[in-house]
């Protein structure tokens, strides 16, 4: 693996998308702040604000950065530099995540930091957890099928199905004893079904992304079926 | 020493709706080969292939001494690419386009690069999305040559541009090719521009390399003969005619093996010669296509 070309593609890539960082950031410290006001209408609208830029921050990268190369024709260009596909996936799962991650580590931090600086939503804490990695899931989700259909239509199904996923998911995990038992509570619990919850996120983020790289290192066409 | 720069062998490729099959061409080092075929001849196939880009079904590819596709990292750090299909980032400049491609590149050569800017008329300030269509495919070239690639493969560089900018890139082009000595694949369905700079030609048609030759060897061996028939005469069997036009007594022989002595066998024959005429390249590709595809239909 050429890890140097695989880090000038990941800079490439965020000199792209410096503006959608700075503006993702500024919208998610605008959330959080709306959240830190107190009172719960401002905590469930502050909450929908977070998940909704972060939702949108996932899409803005992977729509630019994956799809966006063969929209905008320049995956040739990228593609007659000195590397390999399976170079180009690995930049592309990493430039994405790189991207991401800082920032859904720097919302899902300040949200877990708000809950325990509030007593009286301690019972949150496992279920804000389990949410947060179901974000990450779906940026994830939407990574590997972009990579691997290379179809706005696809990523754009993948994000639908992973909206309505986080729906699901919620109302599942809301809903499973031994979190839903001590959510409304003032104490910070964090049980086994918490611990199983996350390591099911985390087995389907890394069956993603080892997926999306086993489809792609068998793939036998970088730019496309034949055009003349 | 191999001194093929690039190396084709039985290579098949199939689609849904169009197949390449069994490609032999040979690159030798040093020469400028023009790959002309009509659009969706499998010109592009055969050069992304070449580029590792799409993978063979069948057959190897040798370039520059590198297995393809499995080597392509290696190979791609010596070949410049600029195919019709291929955009620079238009939120970005060219100097930007300058200062990520020479890490990659360690012959990168940034004099060349600027001097290049200067011969094209380009600034290197500009972002990419203010530059004419005209101008990005120089931008193209430019960010191609500066790599000082040992391999310069042209996918159909000037198909889109406006004749005036077409003839500047092709000027620009071989101005820049004629203090050079690389190896260039340069394709395109526009015969002028590819007898312009090439020293050997290869024609494809529907997936299949149909004819390759150097280029003056193509003008030298293909031919028109104008003949004027006596009453009930027969049109005389020559070598390597491919196409009979005319009519009556006054037929039109195209044929690909001409030598002199056609001539006087002619006129043995009873038939007169009243003109042998060159052919220009296009007429010699055209000829080719219709005579094969007649063939494969008769």
């Amino acid at each position: 693996m050429n890890w140097s070309m695989v880090k000038g593609l990941i800079f490439k890539d965020w000199y792209f998308q410096r503006t959608a960082i700075l503006l993702a950031f500024a919208g998610g410290a605008v959330s959080l702040g709306i959240v830190c006001i107190g009172g719960q209408a401002s905590f469930t609208i502050g909450l929908i604000l977070l998940v909704t830029v972060m939702v949108m921050i996932s899409a803005m990268t992977v729509m630019g950065n994956v799809l966006g190369e063969r929209e905008n024709q320049t995956l040739p260009f990228v593609m007659s530099l000195p590397i390999s596909y399976l170079e180009y996936t690995t930049s592309k799962i990493l430039g994405n995540l790189l991207i991401f991650v800082p920032f859904w580590l720097t919302i899902v931090a300040g949200s877990l930091a708000v809950i325990v600086a509030s007593p009286v939503i301690h019972g949150f804490f496992a279920f804000a957890v389990i949410m947060g990695v179901e974000i990450l899931v779906n940026t994830c989700l939407m990574i590997a099928v972009a990579l691997v259909t290379e179809s706005k239509g696809w990523a754009i199904s993948a994000m639908v199905a992973g909206n309505l996923a986080i729906n699901v998911v919620g109302y599942i995990v809301a809903h499973i004893p031994g979190i839903s038992n001590g959510m409304w509570g003032t104490t910070i619990q964090w049980r086994p079904a918490a611990t199983i919850s996350l390591v099911t996120e985390i087995a389907l983020i890394a069956l993603l992304l080892v997926g999306a790289f086993f489809i792609q290192s068998r793939s036998v066409s970088e730019i496309d079926s034949h055009s003349g | 020493m191999n001194d093929l720069s690039v190396q084709f062998e039985g290579v098949s490729k199939k689609y849904a709706h169009f197949s390449l099959e069994n490609i032999h061409l040979e690159l030798p080092t040093g020469s400028i080969m023009g790959f002309i075929g009509a659009n969706g001849a499998g010109k592009s196939t055969t050069i992304r292939i070449l580029m590792g880009l799409v993978h063979q079904d069948a057959g190897s590819v040798r370039v520059l001494g590198h297995s393809m596709p499995a080597d392509q990292a290696a190979a791609k750090l010596d070949i410049g690419f600029v195919s019709e299909d291929m955009r620079l980032y238009g939120a970005a400049t060219l100097a930007w386009h300058m200062d990520f491609l020479r890490p990659i590149y360690p012959r990168w050569d940034q004099t060349y690069a600027m001097e290049l800017a200067r011969r094209f008329d380009l600034k290197p300030q500009q972002k990419i999305k203010g530059l004419s269509h005209g101008q990005r495919v120089k931008a193209a070239l430019l960010l191609a040559l500066a790599r000082r690639p040992r391999l310069l493969v042209l996918d159909e560089p000037t198909t889109g541009l406006d004749p005036v900018a077409r003839m500047e890139v092709l000027g620009e082009l071989m101005a820049v090719l004629a203090d050079e000595d690389r190896t260039i694949l340069f394709s395109s369905h526009n015969t002028l521009d590819v007898e312009q700079i090439s020293d050997q030609i290869t024609f494809i048609d529907r997936g299949r390399i149909i004819d390759s030759d150097d280029k003056e060897a193509f003008l030298d061996r293909w031919r028109r003969l104008r003949l004027v028939l006596p009453p009930d005469g027969v049109v005389p069997r020559l070598p390597g005619v491919v196409e009979v036009g005319g009519s009556g007594r006054l037929p039109v022989l195209t044929t690909n093996r001409f030598e002199p002595a056609m001539v006087s066998a002619c006129n043995d024959l009873g038939a007169t010669v009243q003109a042998v005429d060159t052919m220009t390249l296009e007429e010699i590709f055209v000829a080719n296509v219709h005579s094969r595809r007649e063939r494969l239909t008769a």
